[in-house]
């Protein structure tokens, strides 16, 4: 970690608002909420508008939201404040530079990833395949985009917001997590049941790991030894090692998990169906409790000062 | 009688339209939502689970479907084409079955807006031990049927929520007379 992220995050932590020191935030679609827990439960909640989706942070410890069906994006400060932005979108897959100055939103209908600046006006687009789902920012100048119903990984150059290539996938992939340590990016195929690990700086297809039925949440490690995936249709998720690209271990959580953080040696999952997040016990592989939530929790974002925090 | 034709005119409308945009009907939308149906039964979990656990045994408990094909026995992949009576069929593909734990996971393979108004769904049947009884719980999650910004009324999440509710309650009180021996509708 730089000294300046490590100052940025001292400062984070001195203003102590609802977004402070470590664990992660949970957004609950239905309950229109984003809830601060840690590992040893729930440290506040937020109301925001109508139906948020997916969920973003950067290093300052701003929060960044779709609303598919509000066409809009909003952003939560760390002192809890919420600013919308409307969109002519319908905003999915969202992810944010670390600095905050540019949002990156997929347009689900639209087949367009956007890219926003920090007051919401639109700096440029990028075709892409069909439904963009979830976003993940790469190395410096790349973000990736899950092509849903292309069977693809999209690569954009958030320089000219040009789709410059493409990885082929497996069936349906919804979620990303990107390992900065081996440039490696991990992709959840929601129909093939299985999760395409790609080394982005040799541009090829590593392995395709089986990975229970429908995996609609993952996450890596901050050390990328392990790439956590939740099973959405098991009530489960499974544990990935990424030397042998192979599930190691499986653990049971709520029904329907959906997306999933790591933060400060746990992970967090949302337990769509249930209203609760499960944490896990990275050290023991075993759930340690679960904390309640408002209804329909569904993407996480890991708090940016915890120094582990991962993507 | 006209506004009844009216509406089914509008139905059929919305989802000649919605094929029409192609691909947007196979989407997996971005709002999904909840249905979750469970009833009593005075019965074992083995008895209950006799009746309800073969993945493609549904109309014989089922008092909505009319015939059901299967294919793959009880295995992870297994395919069941369910033939509602008011028309419409459902395609479904078996993720998960535990007989011991009396409890399989099914997701829909094609979506068929004339059989329910619903673009995705997966869903889980589980018997438990209740009392002397049992208790079925049949949950699942599913999208609207138009999965845009802008749904038309019978394809909206309302409209996905009553008839999911409505096609799993059903099932269960067919299933739970089925079971006790009453008539089954």
């Amino acid at each position: 970690m730089t000294g300046r992220v490590r100052l940025l995050a001292l400062l984070v932590l001195l203003s102590a608002g609802p977004a402070a020191a470590g664990g992660v935030s949970v957004v609950s679609q239905q309950g229109a909420r984003v809830t601060r827990i840690e590992a040893g439960g729930a440290a506040g909640a937020v109301a925001v508008p109508r139906a948020p989706a997916a969920v973003a942070a950067d290093a300052g410890g701003r929060l960044y939201l779709s609303h598919p069906d509000g066409r809009a994006v909003s952003v939560v400060s760390p002192d809890g404040g919420v600013r919308p932005l409307s969109l002519a979108a319908q905003p999915f897959g969202i992810a944010a530079e670390p600095d905050g100055s540019r949002i990156y939103v997929g347009d689900w209908s639209g087949n367009r990833v956007l890219a926003l600046s920090a007051d919401g006006a639109v700096l440029g687009e990028a075709r892409t395949g069909p439904d963009p789902a979830h976003l993940v920012l790469g190395p410096p100048g790349r973000l990736y985009v899950a092509e849903r119903e292309g069977r693809s990984v999209g690569v954009i150059d958030t320089g000219t917001m040009r789709r410059v290539g493409g990885f082929p996938v497996g069936d349906g992939p919804f979620a990303l997590a990107y390992d900065p340590a081996r440039g490696r990016l991990y992709v959840a195929n929601v129909r093939s049941d299985d999760v395409t690990a790609i080394d982005t700086r040799a541009g090829r297809v590593l392995a395709t790991v089986p990975a229970g039925a429908s995996p609609y949440g993952i996450a890596v490690t901050p050390d990328g030894a392990r790439v956590i995936v939740s099973d959405q249709h098991a009530a489960k998720v499974s544990v990935i090692d990424a030397q042998s690209l192979a599930v190691t271990a499986t653990v049971p959580v709520g029904p329907y998990p959906e997306g999933v953080a790591i933060s400060g040696g746990f992970a967090y999952v949302a337990n769509w169906f249930s209203d609760d997040v499960s944490v896990i016990d990275l050290a023991t592989g075993r759930e340690t409790r679960r904390i309640p939530v408002a209804e329909g929790p569904r993407g996480l974002a890991t708090a940016p000062d915890a120094p582990e925090a991962s993507r | 009688m006209m506004r009844k034709t009216t509406r089914r005119t509008m139905r059929n409308l919305a989802a000649l339209a919605l094929i029409l945009t192609a691909g947007t009907a196979l989407a997996h939308g971005p709002t999904p939502q909840k249905v979750s149906q469970t009833v009593t039964i005075r019965a074992k979990p083995d008895a209950v689970w006799k009746v309800v656990g073969d993945f493609g045994g549904i109309a014989a408990w089922h008092p909505d479907v009319a015939k059901a094909e299967w294919t793959g026995g009880n295995a992870e992949g297994a395919t069941r084409k369910v033939t509602l009576k008011s028309g419409g069929t459902l395609v479904e593909g078996l993720d998960e079955w535990k007989g011991p734990e009396h409890t399989y996971t099914y997701r829909m393979s094609d979506p068929d807006l004339t059989a329910l108004p619903v673009s995705s769904y997966s869903a889980t049947l589980t018997v438990t031990p209740d009392g002397d009884g049992s208790k079925v719980e049949w949950m699942g999650r599913f999208y609207r049927g138009d999965t845009g910004n802008e749904p038309p009324e019978n394809l909206s999440d309302a409209a996905g929520r009553e008839a999911m509710d409505r096609y799993f309650g059903d099932g269960l009180k067919g299933l739970k007379a089925q079971v006790e021996g009453g008539p089954t509708q």
